[in-house]
């Protein structure tokens, strides 16, 4: 530890210089110094110097997360411990190797109307659904930047979220979760912030973390959309993909400090190539490396399709969905076998671990 | 930027100052060890005034959206609409039109795009239990003349398109007085009006409706197929000032759209076709359908009134015999469906009833 590199610490660029240009290279060679000889030696203030020698003295348990070892193993485990918000949509749940990973960004592209506003209103209903329905119990937070988030349609989402929880009820433990899985309670625990340019939500974002730490039961943020401020009043386009980069470091940051799951919608816009044009995320090409995953929403004729584009740990992959009265959903298949009662309701819940050892019931589609 | 409204120590305030660091958005545009290394504070003061900074600039709280169900947010009122003055149309709308937002209207010639706008004029100064908003409306004409002689027609048999609102009070209504109607010839003289003159009736609370009829004319005609970038650029200038009245104000925007043909691959794969088979498409591309909150397209259709409803065609407010089709192409609250219209001499009115073939 008195070995390490005084570059290795996170300390304000010009500091560092300062520090290194006047030989401290080691933290060894730092921690024995006063505060005030730190300052004269090096050409900082005593402030700064002071902060120098509080970091470098802390102990390796009280250094952040990031410093401490963990095993490859670990990092797994917790990574599969933080869970995933589903979809709603089987097939899409399915290439996503279980739903929308908390702890990650998650990047939701599309064109008008195709239904990006309609997954993100899903996924903040279904964040809440309590753990043993195979949900993760959590809040959600909604930040809007174009207006499209109407209260009507959550009502409607919400309600066939707990109807569909309410009809595959078994035991007395689900009963008592449903007591408090209320579209009145879906309601009250989605928090909406709304902001209107860019200046707001940069400023929403600084906010983001003490709310997040106010209210530690949030597993999901959802910014609808991150393109819509951005796409307008930018002369300077390398400040525009400055304050974007800025930001998908503080959303990452967010996304796993706090174990959130965070979903940033973008709009499509056209790319002229040379004899034909084509449909792009919009903000940029850096932009495309901002968030861990990339799906996209797009129309093939009139049916509705999402493709998993990038992704760290799933294939590539592109299934089908609809959007119905109650939500996002599967495209049913017209295999008469396999149709279940009630069409509008998917099984999708029930692919999802159980506590119990209830296995495969066949009445549960 | 006013900093005696955000409390900081004097000192970082005045490192800032010094730092020629003027408004808050430059304080949340730069990066903390950027602003560090200008205003040579601590880590800490530059992390504290980016937080206060922040609080200052978003001063509206969380709500939920519970809250929001109930009425308690002031700042966002949802469940108010905009009726459309009749009740078939309305249900398709679940309501009318919502407040805060730009809807669009997009239709080729004589679908009946600007019978509907001049029907919302009307129907936006009624009192809110019949589904107004208790103000007059800004017209803004960039085409054609507005047809005022068609207005004066609708306004004085409002009382015969809206029989649920009692007669005294329609009559205590002088509708004409309260429509606004501005007209624009270029681009510029657009941004002008919605940039000036609407913003003072608006906040004088004369109007509560902008109407711009029609978009496409204008930025098809001074934009040629290579100015696509500039064009793009002008488009989201102006979705942006609509949206910033739209919610300053309280004010739904209606936007007028011609249709093009449909050509080629690329148009399917872009585009959004709705329920009905269709071959035109809204102009004025995805730059412009990404700003749209609910799009709408009317049509008309082979049906003729006669034919069809022979009951309805007899009585003698209904003219133009051709039934007409409106479409919600997409909306965040609404699932893709439409209905059947017509336009008779009092105004327009949905048709429950479906074609027989």
């Amino acid at each position: 530890m008195m070995q390490r590199d005084v570059a290795s610490f996170a300390f304000a660029p010009a500091v560092k210089v300062r520090l290194i240009s006047a030989g401290f290279l080691t933290a060894k060679d730092i921690c024995d110094l006063r505060p005030t000889e730190l300052s004269k030696e090096a050409g900082i203030s005593q402030q700064e110097a002071l902060e120098v020698l509080q970091e470098v003295r802390r102990g390796p348990a009280e250094q952040g997360a990031a410093e401490s070892r963990l095993t490859a193993l670990e990092l797994l485990e917790r990574e599969q411990a933080l869970g995933t918000v589903i979809t709603f949509c089987s097939a899409l749940d399915q290439a996503l190797g279980g739903g929308i990973p908390v702890g990650k960004t998650t990047e939701i592209c599309g064109a008008p109307g195709v239904g990006k506003t309609q997954l993100c209103i899903q996924l903040a209903v279904d964040a809440q659904i309590p753990g043993c329905f195979g949900g993760l119990g959590g809040q959600a937070v909604y930040i809007d930047t174009e207006g499209s988030f109407l209260v009507e349609r959550v009502v409607d989402v919400a309600t066939a979220a707990v109807q569909h929880c309410t009809l595959i009820t078994k035991d007395t433990e689900q009963r008592e979760a449903l007591q408090s899985f209320t579209v009145e309670t879906v309601l009250s625990q989605l928090f909406l912030f709304r902001c209107h340019d860019y200046v707001e939500l940069l400023a929403q974002t600084h906010l983001l973390p003490d709310f997040l730490s106010q209210h530690p039961k949030v597993r999901l943020v959802v910014i609808d959309s991150i393109a819509f401020p951005f796409r307008h009043s930018f002369e300077d386009l390398s400040l525009r993909t400055r304050l974007l980069n800025g930001l998908a470091q503080q959303l990452t940051q967010i996304a796993s400090q706090h174990s959130v799951a965070v979903v940033l919608t973008n709009q499509m816009t056209t790319r002229i190539g040379q004899n034909q044009s084509m449909l792009v995320p919009a903000l940029g090409e850096s932009w495309g490396h901002a968030a861990t995953q990339r799906l996209i929403l797009h129309w093939e004729g009139k049916h509705r399709f999402a493709s998993l584009y990038k992704s760290p740990s799933q294939r590539e992959a592109t299934v089908p969905y609809q959007i119905t009265p109650h939500g996002f959903r599967d495209v049913q298949l017209p295999d008469p076998s396999v149709t279940p009662a009630d069409p509008s309701l998917t099984p999708s819940l029930n692919s999802r671990k159980r506590p119990r050892g209830e296995e495969g019931d066949p009445s549960d589609a | 930027m006013d900093w005696d409204q955000v409390e900081l120590n004097p000192k970082v305030v005045h490192a800032v100052k010094r730092a020629n660091v003027k408004t808050f958005r430059e304080v949340l545009s730069l990066s903390g060890p950027d602003l560090q290394r200008l205003t040579k504070l601590s880590h800490a003061d530059v992390h504290h005034l980016q937080k206060t900074v922040a609080a200052a600039v978003q001063t509206d709280p969380a709500v939920t959206a519970l809250q929001l169900y109930r009425g308690e947010c002031l700042f966002l009122e949802q469940h108010q609409k905009l009726s459309l003055g009749c009740p078939v149309l309305d249900s398709l709308l679940r309501g009318g039109i919502p407040l805060l937002g730009i809807v669009e209207i997009a239709g080729e010639s004589s679908a009946g795009k600007t019978q509907i706008c001049m029907q919302l004029c009307l129907s936006v100064q009624y009192p809110r239990k019949y589904g107004g908003l208790e103000a007059g409306a800004v017209y803004i004409c960039t085409e054609d003349t507005f047809p005022t002689k068609r207005l004066q027609q609708l306004s004085s048999l409002q009382h015969k398109l809206r029989p649920e609102v009692p007669a005294d009070v329609v009559k205590s209504i002088t509708f004409c007085d309260n429509i606004y109607i501005e007209h624009a010839g270029d681009v510029d003289s657009l941004n002008s009006c919605i940039s000036k003159r609407v913003p003072i009736l608006l906040s004088r609370g004369l109007v509560r409706l902008v109407v711009v009829d029609s978009i496409a004319a204008l930025f098809r005609c001074e934009f040629e197929a290579k100015d696509a970038l500039l064009r793009a650029k002008h488009l989201l200038a102006f979705g942006a000032t609509l949206h910033s009245l739209s919610h300053r104000f309280k004010t739904p925007i209606v936007c007028v759209n011609q249709v093009a043909d449909a050509v080629g691959d690329f148009d399917l794969v872009q585009s959004n076709f709705g329920l009905l088979d269709k071959k035109v498409l809204p102009t004025l591309g995805i730059t412009w359908s990404n700003q749209l909150l609910i799009r709408l397209m009317v049509s008309r259709t082979r049906f003729s009134l006669q034919e069809w409803l022979p009951g309805l065609a007899a009585q003698p407010w209904h003219l133009g015999s051709v039934v007409r089709t409106m479409e919600v192409v997409f909306a965040p609250h609404l699932p893709q469906s439409f209905c059947y219209y017509t336009v008779s001499i009092d105004g327009v009115r949905g048709v429950k009833e479906e074609p027989a073939s």
